[in-house]
């Protein structure tokens, strides 16, 4: 099964929810609650509170981010919420603003 | 990035609210509320969609509920649902689709003649 795709030139004001992989190379604001890996893309701007098994940031996110398994942000990520996550990797070069609970 | 990727929306993914873009969408899953395309959307049979839409081409293979409006063609295939109202300049049924509401071609109409009868 191919992946879903948020393409760059997409946007979606609204909530965007399910069950398989996504991938968001546009702008999403509102939601973002998906059951399996969330992967936002360099160039990607998304204003939206954030669910996903593993989500792994490149691109620029401004809301609060919750992974049941891992959070990484990648060098070129931009980040402004707080983010839950019981293992969280912040790449060199990354930037993050807020609070991180890993649930110690 | 090249902005010419084709976006899918898969088919366990749901979009509430509204979708805008400039490149082709193929909707697997399901779409509730407005879509505003400038360009080409395809429906697959697996597909569903509770928006009022607008395209420049629209390929139904899937289900549609509520206003398709393609700026050239709207494509309905055979294992196609529509309900609801289509207006393109170009309309194709296959044999097969189910549709139900109006159609809307822009045809011009003779003098004299008012769409809708009287």
């Amino acid at each position: 099964m191919a992946n879903t795709v948020i393409g760059s030139s997409i946007v979606i004001d609204g909530e965007v929810s399910g069950d398989e992989p996504i991938t968001v190379l546009g702008q999403v604001k509102g939601k973002i609650a998906i059951s399996q890996n969330v992967t936002i893309e360099a160039g990607a701007h998304v204003e939206a509170d954030v669910e996903g098994q593993t989500v792994t940031i490149s691109g620029r996110v401004t809301g609060n981010v919750v992974a049941r398994e891992r959070l990484e942000l990648k060098t070129d990520a931009k980040m402004v919420g707080d983010a839950k996550a019981p293992r969280i990797v912040v790449a060199d070069g990354a930037s993050f603003k807020g609070n991180v609970d890993m649930d110690v | 990035m090249a902005s010419d990727e084709t976006c899918l929306i898969g088919e366990k993914i749901t979009v509430r609210g509204q979708l805008s873009g400039k490149q082709d969408l193929v909707v697997e899953g399901r779409i509730e509320g407005r879509v505003a395309l400038d360009s080409h959307l395809t429906v697959e049979p697996s597909g569903l969609v509770e928006a009022d839409v607008e395209a420049t081409k629209a390929t139904i293979r899937g289900e549609i509920r509520g206003t398709l409006q393609a700026t050239r063609q709207a494509i309905l295939e055979a294992s196609s649902r529509v309900t609801g109202k289509v207006s393109a300049p170009q309309i194709i049924i296959e044999e097969g689709a189910r549709f139900s509401g109006e159609i809307d071609m822009e045809v011009p109409l003779p003098d004299g003649i008012r769409a809708g009868g009287v």
